[in-house]
């Protein structure tokens, strides 16, 4: 009578963000093809306008993040040598990668010719040129960037950026009114104050795990490194990242985000104080599609936190990781991430061929510019293509953005002072021909498999493999993964529900009851070991301890028919006939689809109108 | 009227400057004369008006966000030392107007006197080059720094987590007992003064 499965977390290292990383001395780029831009006078209107439209403009015009506008001659002139300056030291525009072999999407990347023009315009005095041969000046969109979205949402309050000090990390939480599940083609971030905010990453938070940071609900919460659950495997599949500048891209095709009846959204937003003290209310805007998904791409993430341990002075610490592919996947996008002292970011495929190509490189890695790059075409990568990372780290004095003075040892950590080695792959599974099992399942546990050889003390790592082991039935190997990140995390109350659950799978109730009982003692506001303890209980028999449990996780949360049916269930076999009729009829009006709340309702109904 | 301005000696022009103050409705004027201004239009020398302190001058754009940064900064020195140092903070651009000014003083709270330096007086006395930049002078007006505020900028859009040195404070410091500058200048990093027409 009681509907029989228990619910467990999933863990998703949330996608990170990060501070400031600084500079390296410039390179020094091939000398730019004089003769063409020696043969004729340049100007503006011909030569530096078009430049300048296409890479300064995006985000130096008003109300963007640039502190400037540079859309005119005017404009222009007045910030000529600086441009001159900031274009040859390629410190403007912003972009990190180095030209490869694939593109990236929005490249910003100045060529050496295009350079050698703001050095030219300069040294001829800035003349303006014929106005009929100016390109016209885009029009720049104030509002939503793709028309009015289905569904605004705003922080519930406002954060005050200090005048000044250093950088600042705020999560805004949104929480999503949503009574069914929905799907979303994009969502355009509005952070607010554009100048303040260097970069912001949305993530999706399944199960309100973020909740339980705020001090009070809608206060948001400090922090530079996000920790996500998720209620079943349901790996994160997309970046969704802001900085100065985005358009808002759609989803490709097939490719929509799930959004279901109580996920939060969580914005991470990277602040610079500005001079002023300045409040910012942050919004998004989701537009929503009919067309479920069809496709699911998976953040794949690469990562050797263990092996930072970064002597202090030590110029040239390296860090890698490689992974090998267990099946063919079309790489989508890359997001790389460190904080302070990373230098310099390699990412590579070899292929089964044995031919090493690079999918991105960053030789002056500079945390204020951190971005998710999209490559314009997917990169194939097939099985057996081992993907690797290897970055350089500068502990030394002499990198400016060293967050000690003088330098000290930095572990991997959290914080602004502590480092990352990450790197994140946006891949979409192919599958192989006749294989039915989801694509994802066997990337995600080849690489949980892989963070766990890598480091045997990785938390996420073990609980991971443990949840994908017990969705595939290794029950068994399950337990001793979940018991191993218990013994990293004793007590905690995520992993012993999820315990607890492996042990109800496998029968073991009296040790599937021991664990919900710790996690319910644990944290009292979790719904889930309420729910599963409830089941557990119910299954052995125990009816009045069970209703006590599913009380509780009706309470808990008013809307869940699940809980709801299986209390209507528990009082049923307890002989509480009348209340059990109410909780059924209850689950029913949340889900008409709960068959066995039906079959149980009728049979009560059926049985109480007998003499 | 305005053009007879302009014609007359210096010591009307503050006169009738004065009047020009007073009413909200002018339009800022073009002083043509080879001082810097106060945010009336009057002719200023912030030498004179130090007063036996220390000068201390800041070069500062509205539109700079490095200048911009530093308010916060310069309001606690100007404080600090504001018993012997008279800091101002100076704006090279002709086209912002005294209004655009007290806006800008308003809005990052700058409790430091304003000059517009449109005809580079002080640019040139200071050997100014970039906004922010500063320079310090003895009681006599001799100049003994100029140069970055400290080093917290490696490069334009290249900020360390914190200044590791304090060249300003190092100069002001000296400079008020009577001890010579560590430097007599240090580059810096900002908007170039030279791109202001």
């Amino acid at each position: 009578m009681i509907g029989s499965y228990t619910r467990f977390a999933f863990f998703c290292g949330a996608l990170s963000v990060a501070a400031l990383c600084a500079s390296e001395r410039l390179r020094t780029h091939a000398a730019p093809n004089r003769s063409s831009v020696e043969v004729r006078g340049i100007t503006f209107n011909r030569d530096i306008a078009p430049v300048v439209i296409r890479t300064c403009a995006p985000c130096h015009h008003p109300g963007e993040a640039g502190p400037f506008s540079l859309l005119t001659y005017g404009d222009v002139k007045s910030h000529a040598r600086q441009i001159a300056d900031v274009t040859q030291k390629r410190i403007m525009p912003p972009w990190l990668p180095e030209p490869g072999e694939w593109k990236f999407t929005d490249d910003l990347h100045l060529t050496p010719e295009e350079i050698a023009l703001f050095q030219k315009w300069v040294e001829a005095g800035m003349p303006e040129g014929v106005p009929a041969i100016l390109p016209p000046v885009p029009h720049f969109n104030p509002g939503w960037h793709l028309g009015e979205p289905d569904l605004i949402l705003h922080a519930d309050s406002s954060f005050e950026v200090p005048a000044s000090g250093s950088d600042v990390y705020w999560n805004f939480i949104f929480r999503l009114p949503l009574e069914k599940t929905r799907w979303v083609k994009a969502i355009e971030i509005r952070p607010g104050e554009r100048r303040l905010v260097h970069h912001a990453n949305l993530i999706v938070d399944r199960s309100q795990s973020s909740r339980r940071q705020e001090k009070s609900p809608g206060s948001g919460f400090p922090g530079m490194e996000l920790e996500i659950e998720s209620e079943a495997f349901d790996p994160d599949g997309h970046f969704l990242f802001w900085k100065p500048g985005t358009i808002p891209e759609p989803e490709p095709q097939g490719m929509a985000l799930r959004l279901d009846p109580g996920n939060d959204l969580v914005l991470n937003a990277h602040l610079q104080p500005s001079g002023k003290a300045e409040k910012i209310r942050p919004a998004i805007g989701i537009y929503f599609t009919a067309e479920a998904a069809t496709k699911f791409p998976l953040l794949l993430q690469l990562e050797n936190d263990r092996k930072l341990d970064i002597p202090a002075g030590d110029e040239n610490f390296l860090v890698t990781d490689e992974f090998i592919l267990p099946q063919d996947v079309s790489l989508l996008a890359i997001y790389p991430h460190a904080h302070y002292l990373c230098r310099d970011m390699l990412a590579q495929a070899k292929f089964p061929g044995g031919e090493t190509k690079t999918l991105l490189h960053i030789s002056r890695w500079d945390l204020n510019w951190q971005a998710v790059f999209r490559y314009v075409a997917p990169v194939n990568l097939p099985a057996g293509t081992m993907v690797s990372m290897r970055y350089r780290y500068d502990n030394s004095a002499a990198n400016p953005a060293n967050p000690n003075t003088p330098p000290k040892r930095v572990l991997a950590g959290n914080r602004a002072s502590d480092e990352m080695a990450h790197l994140w792959l946006q891949v979409l599974p192919q599958s192989p021909a006749g294989e039915t099992q989801d694509p994802r399942r066997v990337l995600q546990e080849a690489i949980a498999r892989h963070h766990v050889e890598n480091n045997p003390s990785d938390f996420e790592a073990h609980y991971n493999l443990a949840a994908m082991l017990q969705a595939r039935g290794e029950l068994a190997q399950s337990i001793t993964h979940y018991q191993r990140a218990l013994a990293l995390r004793p007590g905690d109350a995520t992993v012993e529900n999820s315990l607890g659950s492996a042990f109800f799978a496998a029968g073991e109730l009296p040790q599937a009851i021991a664990h919900f009982s710790i996690a319910v003692q644990a944290r009292d506001s979790y719904f889930d070991p309420h729910y599963n303890l409830g089941l557990a209980l119910a299954t052995s028999g125990q009816f009045p301890q069970a209703i006590e449990q599913f009380r509780a996780a009706v309470k808990l949360r008013p809307q869940d028919a699940d809980a709801e049916a299986n209390l209507g269930g528990a009082l049923a076999a307890n002989g509480e006939t009348q209340e059990a009729i109410v909780h059924l009829r209850r689950a029913l009006e949340l889900n008409p689809q709960l068959a066995l709340a039906r079959e149980n309702l009728e049979t009560l109904l059926r049985d109480t109108s007998k003499p | 009227m305005l053009s007879k301005i302009a014609r007359t000696s210096r010591i009307f022009c503050g006169v009738a400057l004065i009047v020009l103050g007073a009413s909200q409705n002018f339009p800022a004027f073009p002083f043509p004369s080879q001082s810097a201004t106060d945010l009336d239009g009057k002719a200023a020398d912030p030498f004179k008006a130090s007063q036996g302190k220390i000068t201390v001058l800041i070069f500062v754009r509205t539109d700079c966000p490095i200048s911009n940064r530093y308010a916060p900064l310069l309001r606690q020195l100007s404080e600090t030392y504001g018993g012997n140092a008279k800091f101002w903070l100076i704006y090279p651009d002709k086209k912002t107007t005294a209004q655009e000014i007290r806006e800008h003083l308003a809005q990052y709270n700058y409790k430091i006197s304003a000059l517009r330096d449109s005809e580079r007086v002080l640019v040139k006395r200071a050997n100014a080059t970039i906004t922010p930049e500063a320079a310090v002078f003895d009681p006599q007006g001799r100049l003994l720094y100029h140069g970055r505020i400290d080093n917290w900028y490696e490069d334009a859009g290249r900020a360390r987590p914190a200044a590791t040195t304090h060249e300003l404070q190092s100069a002001v410091e000296a400079a008020i007992s009577g001890k010579p500058v560590p430097l007599a200048s240090a580059n810096a990093v900002g908007c170039y003064i030279s791109d202001l027409e």
